[in-house]
């Protein structure tokens, strides 16, 4: 009987006693099932710990009346029903929308006309390429305080503009009113976006064939021709992700806004990333500030589904 | 935090033996027995917003830090937080957090009380010694009975102007009321040189001449009991009234939507004549500014139609946090602060700009030091909490992080009429307080 257990026992300790083969687990290790759940499993780890814990902590929080040092008590949809009678809420998604429409709009125009300028050939237009990443280069705290003082209403550089150059009497109160405090932000958010747009649309125009342009011209199409029936189709792709992104983006923008404005004056910069922040970090109400951060959530959530189904059907 | 010296007992060292202990006599209080050997600490972190007077900071890092070390062995980690708001977010991620700091200067402390740790023994002996505290500050400080934190001074907040701009329009001496300051500010901003009244989303310079002002018309935001909204009255609207006035025909444009830094610049800029804010500006100016320097003046607010003049405190009060390692090694040091051998010394390190909530600083000498400095002691006097007469609570909190006064005021300058402001703002109040 013993001797038949050491026989069977004999395979495994040898291989017990082998040397540590490098050659078996490399071979494990470049199976494809093995390597793909190697590289994924970080990232995914990452997002768990980072993206997920604070989202899905927040989607608890938004059920709860819970404030800070305090218990929570749980409130169903209480902080949304509360919500829906807060006109500082409402005015807060309405300022979002128009921010972002708006700047998105500037952004796509503007990235675009960027992007055809930086393709043609100039003079340093490598330096010139370099330039232009500055604002996205740029911390957004630092270049909103050099915003400060652009629209600053004396010696801001804007004004002292527009009265040097006799347009107007007086400057124009940047900040100061809802519609103008409004039009600088998204001025500044165009600013830093801009480069995103310009350098993603300038990628997606280098890879248009030479060809199909040769083609077009042949055909009879002018420059206009060109640009409408070549370069814009087959620019889309590009347009379409970046817009999405940028939507994104600009929908979640704080920093720009909690620096030149704080959301004021009257509540009219007031975008709902900057309301959520009042209201969790500033009254310390945790449960109803993560309540208008959830209420961010369905719109990005269609973008994200469109995106991914285009992304798909490309 | 506070770190255990590792040559000493450590705590984990202790607690096995108090577990041990315990256990054998079937004793349950171990924790009381684990306070009384618990290890000293090594670090004891002090969280502090950055003062605007450099030697108040100074005096804090190279005299009172090297002497509790040298007194205690016990090393202060002091981390300064950079002013102008973003002090309450951070605090407020500390207590979340349960970390960061050991004590600090609680601002906003109504928002995480339940994590301070009782310090009556600290401010009862404190004003024992130093001729008793000044009654409106207890009711922050105190909670339920205890004081939660201890108060450390006051940041004024008066009239900053320039007295050869008032003198060149004519005006001799600072207006006694609003409607002579409003009638000052007309003939100022036809030479040029308009007010500029702070009323955009921040956290002092707006709430310290709106509240008095509102005050002074005979109205406070809540009842003494926090549970009727008080504002909803004929003179609310005349304030409102006077607000849009004064903002139309004195003030410069932009004023309604600025923040805390906006009127510093601004005046330092020889943009405006007046501004309400603390001395930092004439700080400033002296040290940058030499011939603004001479010519800055401060003045209290101005009295209202009830004949009364308010200032709105701005109070530093420190508190230590419950759930540090060792809270008693945070008290022992904020009461060592507190020692007039250290505390008198560091408050004239700041040339008055923190000012006790001590009556033993009402003749502290150097208040006539610098005599355009005086005005901001007097505030102390005629100073509110801007919960006042309600209690200072998570709900007044929300009231002031969510601008719903200052809002009224902003939106009827912007064009709102006067009626509606005052009905979304008493709309919200309710819904804050959560009363009918």
């Amino acid at each position: 009987m013993s001797r038949v257990v050491e026989a069977s026992r004999a395979p495994a300790l040898e291989r017990a006693h082998r040397p540590f083969a490098w050659g078996r687990l490399r071979e494990f290790v470049e199976r494809e099932a093995v390597f793909s759940w190697l590289m994924f499993t970080p990232p995914v780890l990452f997002l768990l710990a980072f993206l997920g814990y604070p989202f899905f902590y927040g989607v608890y929080l938004s059920f709860f009346r819970r404030e800070v040092a305090g218990p929570a008590t749980f409130v169903g949809l209480g902080n949304f029903v509360k919500l829906a009678d807060d006109p500082i809420f409402w005015q807060s998604i309405g300022n979002t929308i128009k921010f972002t429409a708006a700047a998105t709009v500037l952004k796509a125009l503007g990235g675009l006309g960027m992007a055809l300028v930086m393709n043609q050939n100039f003079r340093m237009k490598a330096l010139t390429r370099a330039m232009l990443l500055l604002p996205f280069i740029v911390p957004t705290v630092l270049s909103t305080v050099a915003w400060q003082w652009i629209f600053d209403p004396g010696l801001g550089l804007f004004n002292r503009l527009l009265v040097v150059s006799g347009l107007t009497k007086t400057g124009v109160s940047w900040l100061g009113t809802p519609t103008m405090a409004m039009i600088s932000i998204i001025i500044v958010n165009t600013w830093r976006g801009l480069p995103f747009f310009g350098i993603s649309i300038l990628a997606g125009l280098q890879t248009i064939p030479v060809e199909l342009h040769e083609s077009a011209t042949i055909d009879g199409a002018g420059s206009w021709g060109r640009f409408r029936y070549v370069t814009l189709p087959s620019l889309l792709p590009v347009i379409f992700i970046v817009t999405t992104f940028s939507i994104i983006f600009t929908f979640f923008d704080f920093q720009l806004v909690y620096v030149l404005t704080g959301g004021g004056p009257a509540n009219s910069t007031h975008l709902m990333a900057t309301y959520a922040y009042s209201l969790s970090m500033g009254a310390g109400q945790m449960g109803l500030g993560s309540a208008v951060a959830l209420s961010m959530v369905p719109v990005l959530g269609l973008l994200l589904v469109l995106l991914t189904f285009y992304v798909r059907k490309a | 935090m506070a770190q255990p010296i590792p040559s000493e007992p450590s705590r984990r060292d202790f607690l096995k033996l108090a577990a041990g202990a315990a256990g054998a006599a079937g004793v349950v209080g171990a924790p009381w027995v684990a306070r009384k050997v618990q290890a000293k600490p090594t670090t004891i972190v002090f969280a502090r917003e950055s003062s605007y007077v450099k030697n108040f900071d100074e005096h804090f890092q190279k005299v009172m830090i090297p002497a509790y070390q040298k007194a205690t062995g016990i090393k202060i980690d002091y981390q300064i937080q950079a002013a102008g708001g973003s002090a309450v977010p951070q605090l407020v991620s500390m207590v979340e957090n349960k970390s960061g700091a050991d004590l600090a200067w609680v601002q906003q402390e109504w928002l995480y009380r339940d994590a301070l740790v009782d310090v009556s023994d600290i401010a009862e002996a404190v004003g024992k010694e130093q001729g008793g505290w000044y009654e409106e500050i207890k009711a922050l400080s105190v909670d339920n009975g205890k004081w939660k934190s201890v108060p450390q001074a006051n940041i004024g907040q008066c009239m900053v102007y320039r007295k050869d701009w008032f003198e060149e329009a004519g005006i001799k001496s600072f207006p006694e009321t609003w409607d002579e300051f409003l009638e000052a500010g007309i003939k100022l901003k036809a030479k040029g040189h308009p007010y500029g009244m702070s009323m955009g989303h921040g956290f002092a310079d707006n709430y310290s001449w709106l509240y008095p002002l509102l005050w002074s018309y005979g109205v406070t935001v809540m009842d003494k009991t926090g549970k009727k909204v008080a504002l909803d009255t004929n003179e609310t609207a005349k304030a409102v009234d006077y607000v849009r006035k004064l903002y139309k025909e004195a003030c410069i444009e932009d004023c309604v939507g600025w923040l805390d830094p906006h009127n510093n610049k601004a005046f330092l800029t020889s943009q405006i004549s007046c501004t309400n804010n603390a001395y930092s500006i004439m700080v400033s100016a002296k040290r940058d500014l030499p011939e603004m320097g001479k010519v800055v003046d401060h003045a209290l607010n101005p009295k209202g139609p009830n004949g009364q003049r308010y200032h709105s405190l701005v109070p530093v009060t420190h508190g230590v946090f419950a759930y540090g390692p060792d809270p008693q090694a945070a008290k022992d040091f904020l009461r060592w602060i507190m020692d007039p051998k250290q505390y008198r010394p560091w408050i004239s390190s700041g040339d008055m700009y923190f000012a006790p909530y001590l009556h033993a600083f009402d003749k502290f000498p150097d208040w006539d030091i610098e005599p355009r400095v005086k005005p901001y002691q007097k505030v102390l006097e005629t100073g509110k909490l801007t919960s006042w007469p309600a209690p200072a609570n998570r709900a007044h909190g929300a009231v002031i992080n969510r601008w719903v006064v200052i809002d009224m005021f902003s939106k009827a300058c912007t064009g709102a009429p006067t009626k509606t402001v005052i009905a979304e703002a008493v709309g919200q109040l309710k819904q804050i307080y959560g009363v009918a």
